[in-house]
């Protein structure tokens, strides 16, 4: 395992999907505030680029008729072509997080730069 | 929710093993300034006076916008599947597809001015014809028609069948009646004698609720549901005996799924036994009407928890060549030819369904 850096904290924008390759392997980061995620570039439903998605929010189950909300701002990506979702943080499915992620990655931030756990 | 494993014998781009044909790809006049020049004078002057937009059905919002892959808008600017250039490259070449038959969905069935219907369905097939056929030899054309005006469909059939690019009718599931009613036979009689298939494609909308039992609240009940129209069209089109009187007829359903059509088979042949006479044409079972006459696009791919399950659906709809696959490009619910068969499909079933069976189908060389 190393560790690898990945750039200063301000070379990513929040809440915005980013493609980069390193080690020949496709990953995309999400920056939430002062936190980096990184997850592999892939969907496994049916392999899209998970950079082409878009990062939101998480809408909770409610009861049929109420209220929905979001929260979590940030912490979802969803697939381009066919709308999965994922937690950021961990690379799990949100309808099926038992049998269906994303790898995910260790991150940490140290002294403004972004650094990755890369096996 | 299973994911489907890769399929390592259709790589992402080339060194295919066998040729891969997409039965079912969308393109898109941005706005109806593109169609313009494929109208009568006295149409582009209705249009400037009166404002005219591009008529389409969109019911619900969809999940993402204009119903398309997030990666699908064409960095020249225009709506997804609107630039020949940017659709060959992002489907055909990443994909190494040999052939793609594209089925525009501009509803000009939507219009009630059946004379301007008929001429938005020429000028999209003009647009088709001139804008995509032209421009790359691997695109295949459906055939747009204005099926509020079935003699004039028959029509617009009969000017493009001579035009081997054209391969089949496009129709589409959501209309105002079943396709079997009599007032539709003219276009089918003249899809049939031009021996082009007709195929009926997801979506549409008209004059009556989209669920046997109106509207629902959400897209995904939409989404959903369509089968029920498709399943509208089958038993109608065998029960209203077409196909005794059209035997060349072929139909293709598109993007209307095929897990479903078992369960409708089974409960058509046991139905017929005991009401045969009142359909007295039908001297066969449906189902042989339905085997014979109809073949299915494969997307969206039907994803059952076990995989073996969607090799079992296809042998009990039990024609071996009645799958074909397609990608739907460029909307959402989008197709990948490398993950879409899990490795439980035989891999003699695999090269037909992406192949052969299209090929001998459509005729296609």
């Amino acid at each position: 395992m190393a560790s690898i850096e990945l750039g200063d904290l301000e070379r990513f924008v929040d809440g915005v999907a980013e493609p980069i390759e390193l080690s020949g392997r496709a990953l995309v980061v999400v920056r939430r505030g002062n936190a980096v995620h990184v997850l592999r570039d892939r969907c496994p439903h049916q392999g899209a680029r998970l950079s082409d998605g878009h990062v939101t929010g998480y809408v909770p189950s409610c009861r049929p008729g109420a209220d929905i909300s979001i929260e979590r701002p940030g912490e979802i990506i969803v697939c381009p072509w066919h709308g999965w979702e994922f937690d950021v943080r961990t690379g799990l499915s949100l309808c099926d997080p038992q049998h269906t992620r994303v790898r995910s990655y260790a991150t940490r931030v140290e002294n403004g730069r972004v650094l990755v756990e890369i096996d | 929710m299973s994911s489907p494993a890769p399929n390592p014998s259709v790589p992402r781009a080339n060194a295919a093993p066998f040729s891969l044909i997409d039965a079912d790809v969308h393109n898109y006049p941005n706005s109806l300034a593109d169609l313009m020049p494929f109208l009568p004078a006295r149409w582009q002057a209705y249009a400037e006076q009166s404002g005219l937009q591009l008529p389409g059905v969109s019911l619900y919002p969809k999940v993402f916008a204009a119903a398309a892959r997030r990666d699908a808008w064409p960095p020249s600017g225009g709506k997804p599947g609107s630039d020949p250039t940017f659709a060959a490259a992002q489907l055909l070449d990443e994909w190494s597809i040999d052939r793609a038959i594209l089925n525009p969905l501009v509803a000009a069935s939507a219009v009630h001015n059946i004379e301007l219907g008929n001429a938005l369905a020429r000028a999209v097939n003009e647009w088709t014809a001139a804008h995509w056929l032209d421009a790359d030899p691997r695109w295949r054309g459906a055939i747009a028609v204005n099926i509020r005006d079935p003699e004039g469909a028959a029509a617009e059939i009969r000017h493009w069948a001579n035009d081997p690019r054209f391969v089949q009718v496009l129709l589409l599931a959501r209309v105002h009646a079943p396709y079997g009613k009599r007032a539709f036979r003219p276009l089918l009689r003249a899809a049939a004698e031009c021996d082009l298939p007709v195929g009926i494609h997801f979506g549409g909308g008209g004059d009556v609720p989209i669920t046997a039992c109106g509207w629902p609240s959400y897209y995904i009940e939409d989404h959903t549901t369509m089968t029920q129209a498709f399943e509208t069209h089958v038993v109608s089109l065998v029960c209203e005996g077409v196909f005794c009187q059209l035997p060349d007829l072929r139909v293709v359903l598109i993007e209307g799924g095929f897990a479903w059509l078992p369960g409708l088979i089974w409960r058509l042949d046991k139905n017929w036994r005991g009401l045969r006479s009142e359909v007295p044409w039908l001297v066969k079972p449906p189902s042989d009407y339905i085997r014979t006459h109809f073949r299915s696009t494969t997307q969206p791919m039907e994803e059952p928890d076990d995989p073996q399950h969607l090799v079992q659906i296809i042998d009990m709809i039990g024609c071996d060549d009645f799958l074909m696959f397609a990608t739907d490009y460029p909307h959402w619910d989008f197709d990948a030819p490398n993950r879409v068969l899990p490795a439980a499909v035989p891999e003699a079933m695999r090269c037909g369904i992406f192949s052969a069976h299209a090929e001998a189908f459509y005729g296609l060389d």
